[in-house]
């Protein structure tokens, strides 16, 4: 049995602790926002936030994420109380299909954490450059993100 | 076959009898108002019926219902905002329906830029016939002419505050009937909602992680199911230890028939580690190697082909001199982020299936023939899946789950290819060689074009009415084979498209060596043939260009008769600032240890839909070859813009993805498979590579609304190559252009 904090909630899980976690997020606790992407560490559809830092759930096992807090795109925010870079990928209109676009978020996020001030567009651009997005809605996730970090900002 | 030929086949239809529907139909009181559309007749004919397009619930619910589905490409919202308009109802209240065999018309494949011009115009006439009805029930029972009443978000109000809801007014009269095809569209001047950028409905759900997509269904004692694939296309199942098979940990149920062979898991992890294991302990008998040890290239050009001149025009001299040249493309894939999934259920001998099918009906028929039953017993439910950008593995494993499930009648089963799988086992866009020969008069202009393409198949979807083209159905033991293989005709082609040239050239010739044996199965991928041959066509433009010594701008005004590709020509010279100048080979401008060049690519899709002129500026390194896309600059226009930021982004991101097609991606494989099969295999573009993207519309609202979807990738690879050859003055042939290919020209 494996005890594990996702979005400040704390679940038992049976399972293997070597499962990786984005199987666990998705089938047993029923977490729609870390998508199964590529499963190689290639993609980062699947990001979450481990303690704070973005991790791709597919490389990390269950058993890792024991006594470490788990944030999923869910627990960002909620339509009544939207993280910035929430509303700013509304506001935007930054995704077509939408697959990549957690792990955009949730990548987004930890940059937003660690450069509250200034944040560039050479920025931006650098640190989701291991994020795909087939669609080929990068300027518009660009512009999401600078908009949450002035939002942020203000 | 595939949506390709059911949609021409319509158009066709729709141009026959739209002539006769116009005559009959529009009503000269309403000379503002808008006749339907050319084509709708023949999509309303096909699915007449109103209430499978609307309906008013007894309750006040005002349900739309369109056979197209969302990929993505935001079609709900902008069929949401047809429909809103039309029915003067806001559109936050419209409940959508979409894709389900059992509720929604039959409108083949969502494909081919197409939803909007033929499914959003039929939807739009069956809501205008609604809402005329309805206000004329409310003109009757008030004894008043219709046009002293309003419609204000679903109520009919007439003079003195009388007013009467959709579903009153629905109470009294019968929408279960044949639409009536000449009721009138709202005129464009009149329209509040088409025409605004309003915003995508599915977008919120998406940043929010609310279950939107297929791969977020959990039914109640949903079970995971995967495949073991053979070792490579040909290989056929010899043995397997199905004892062992079965005590793999987590295992319910292995299903072997002929050569398929998957599991059934209670754990989606387990389910694929047991699919893995089973395939490499199974024994498989190996078929013949790929391409008989050929490259690709010289198998399209050598290999068994159907030769077919398919267009040609009279006139046109040998002219004073000739040029000639040769390019080629390898295989290039969907690579979706998310991999194909699919959920199916047996229940009584009865089948449902979920799928982020284009097409669910073609779909059902398929899955009707692999699995010998009737497709009556069959209902196929879409729902949305990752973006597919064409025919890749939405379709196949549909099937996988459907020959699983039935292992265990009652329990869903979730079946979620891996990335591996995708890349390996779903079709691919095929490799194609286009050579182009051309007649040009002393003072350069054109008097001859011929474009011959070699290639293999572009659509090979579920809809043939014979065999299956699923790809589980091959390797049962009583398999069910292809149907048979067509190529699409022009106007709008599959491996021709976009070959017959937008250029005013007389003695055109169009001629397709079209293969129909695929040792790399061949589907459609976003464009079809179009992209290859349009930039195909524009490199070659370019060439002739340099050539005659003059600007390539000047040089296709020079043979443009289609003002409408004039004017967004003009329009992308203009936001992109180009300095007229003739191409002169062997000569870059030099910056630092990188050449600088500017190209542009010109583009009608599909010879019938949006005009769109890319202009792209590129840093070729010399040392290196790399190249490097500075900056790209859009003009599109598409008829009348239903959406202007949905089209924007559908434009825009179809640059992004045609950079990355045409610098980057090509398929490689052994004498079994693919061996692309992941994204390090495979690159495609990241935030480091997109370059800044300025775009324009040019909006007609006088004009009918044509595809726009896929408009921008011939035009955006045209512009990088001519960039290309503007920067080096050499001539690179092959698609993707690698720092190895463009380094070899350089020094070549």
């Amino acid at each position: 049995m494996l005890r594990i904090s996702v979005n400040g909630r704390s679940s038992e899980v049976d399972v293997d602790p070597a499962t990786p976690l984005v199987y666990v997020l998705r089938n047993d606790l029923a977490l729609n926002g870390p998508k199964l992407g590529c499963a190689r560490s290639q993609c980062g559809a699947c990001t979450v936030l481990v303690d704070g830092r973005a991790v791709r759930s597919c490389q990390m096992r269950a058993g890792e994420a024991e006594g470490r807090e788990v944030t999923t795109l869910e627990g960002l925010g909620t339509p009544a109380r939207p993280h910035p870079l929430q509303a700013a990928f509304i506001a935007e209109q930054a995704a077509q299909c939408g697959y990549c676009t957690n792990g955009m978020i949730m990548q987004a996020a930890q940059l937003l954490q660690d450069k509250r001030e200034g944040l560039t567009e050479a920025d931006v651009r650098e640190a989701l450059d291991h994020n795909l997005c087939r669609c080929g809605t990068q300027p518009r996730v660009v512009r999401a993100v600078l908009r949450a970090a002035r939002q942020q900002g203000a | 076959m595939g949506v390709d030929t059911l949609s021409r086949r319509g158009l066709l239809a729709g141009l026959a009898a739209g002539a006769a529907g116009l005559a009959i139909g529009f009503r000269l009181d309403g000379a503002d108002a808008q006749p339907a559309g050319p084509a709708a007749p023949a999509m309303l004919r096909a699915n007449p019926q109103l209430d499978s397009w609307v309906r008013i619930t007894p309750d006040g619910r005002i349900v739309v219902l369109t056979g197209r589905v969302e990929l993505g490409q935001g079609i709900l919202t902008a069929m949401r905002q047809i429909a809103a308009e039309e029915l003067d109802v806001a559109p936050e209240r419209l409940a959508l329906i979409s894709g389900d065999t059992a509720e929604t018309a039959n409108e083949g494949v969502t494909a081919g830029s197409q939803s909007v011009r033929f499914g959003g115009e039929a939807l739009a006439v069956a809501c205008a016939d609604a809402r005329a009805t309805l206000v004329g029930v409310a003109a009757q029972a008030w004894g008043v002419d219709r046009a002293a009443i309003s419609v204000r978000d679903g109520v009919i109000q007439g003079a003195g505050g009388r007013s009467m809801t959709y579903a009153e007014a629905a109470s009294r009269v019968s929408l279960v009937r044949p639409v009536d095809t000449s009721a009138r569209r709202k005129p464009p001047a009149a329209a509040t909602l088409v025409g605004t950028s309003y915003p995508r409905t599915d977008i919120p759900a998406k940043v929010f992680g609310q279950q939107v997509f297929i791969h977020d269904l959990r039914p109640e004692g949903m079970l995971f199911g995967a495949v073991a694939r053979p070792p490579g296309y040909a290989a056929r199942l010899v043995s397997l230890d199905m004892v062992w098979a079965k005590s793999l940990p987590g295992v319910i149920e292995v299903v072997r028939d002929g050569s398929f062979l998957g599991v059934i898991a209670r754990r989606e992890e387990q389910a694929n580690e047991a699919a893995r294991m089973i395939a490499a302990s199974a024994e498989w008998r190996e078929g013949a190697p790929l391409f008989g040890g050929k490259s690709v290239f010289e198998y399209l050009r050598t290999a068994p082909s159907e030769t077919r001149t398919i267009h040609s025009t009279e006139g046109g001299g040998p002219g004073a001199r000739r040029h000639t040249a040769e390019y080629r493309r390898g295989f290039q894939a969907h690579a979706s982020i998310g991999a194909s999934c699919a959920l199916a259920r047996w229940e009584d001998g009865r089948l449902t299936v979920w799928s982020h099918s284009q097409g669910p009906f073609p779909l059902r028929g398929d899955l009707a023939r692999g699995l010998r039953m009737q497709q009556a017993a069959i209902r196929v439910i879409h729902v949305q899946g990752s973006g597919c950008y064409g025919h890749n593995g939405a379709d196949d494993v549909a099937l996988d789950a459907a020959l699983l499930a039935r292992a265990v009648p009652g329990r869903t089963v979730r079946v979620h290819w891996t990335h591996e799988e995708e890349m390996t086992w779903a079709p691919w866009g095929s490799a194609m060689v286009v050579r182009l020969e051309a007649g040009m008069a002393g003072d350069g202009a054109l008097t001859s074009w011929a474009h011959d393409v070699w290639s293999f198949p572009h659509s090979t979807r579920p809809a043939s009415t014979d065999g299956c083209n699923l790809r589980a159905a091959w390797y049962l033991e009583n398999p069910v084979p292809m149907g048979r293989i067509t190529d699409g005709a022009l106007p709008n082609g599959a491996a021709a498209r976009n070959a017959v040239p937008i250029y005013a050239v007389p003695g055109q010739k169009v001629t397709t060596h079209f293969h129909t044996d695929m040792p790399v199965r061949t589907s459609a991928l976003r464009t079809l043939g179009g992209y290859f041959n349009a930039v195909a066509a524009e490199m070659f433009m370019d060439e002739c260009a340099a050539i005659a010594g003059v600007d390539p701008v000047a040089y296709r005004l020079r043979h443009l008769r289609d003002p409408r590709l004039v004017a967004v020509l003009r329009r992308a010279v203009e936001v992109s600032g180009w300095q007229p100048r003739p191409v002169t080979p062997g000569r870059g401008r030099a910056q630092g240890t990188e050449l600088i060049g500017t190209g542009v690519g010109l583009s009608k899709y599909k010879n019938s839909d949006a005009h769109v002129a890319v202009v792209a500026r590129v840093a070729v390194d010399v040392g290196t070859g790399a190249v490097r896309v500075q900056r790209l600059w859009a003009a599109t226009e598409a008829g009348r813009a239903i959406n202007p930021d949905g089209i924007a982004n559908q434009i825009e991101g179809g640059m992004v993805q045609a950079t990355s097609w045409t610098l980057m991606e090509e398929g490689r494989w052994d004498h079994r498979r693919i061996t692309s099969e992941d994204y390090h295999a495979y690159p495609i573009i990241d935030f480091g590579h997109v370059p800044p993207i300025e775009s324009v519309l040019i909006d007609r609202p006088d004009l009918p609304s044509i595809g726009v979807g896929e408009g921008s990738q011939a035009p955006t690879g045209a512009a990088i190559a001519n960039a290309i050859l503007d920067a080096t003055g050499r001539h690179v042939p092959e698609i993707p252009f690698t720092p190895e290919r463009v380094l070899a020209a350089l020094r070549g």
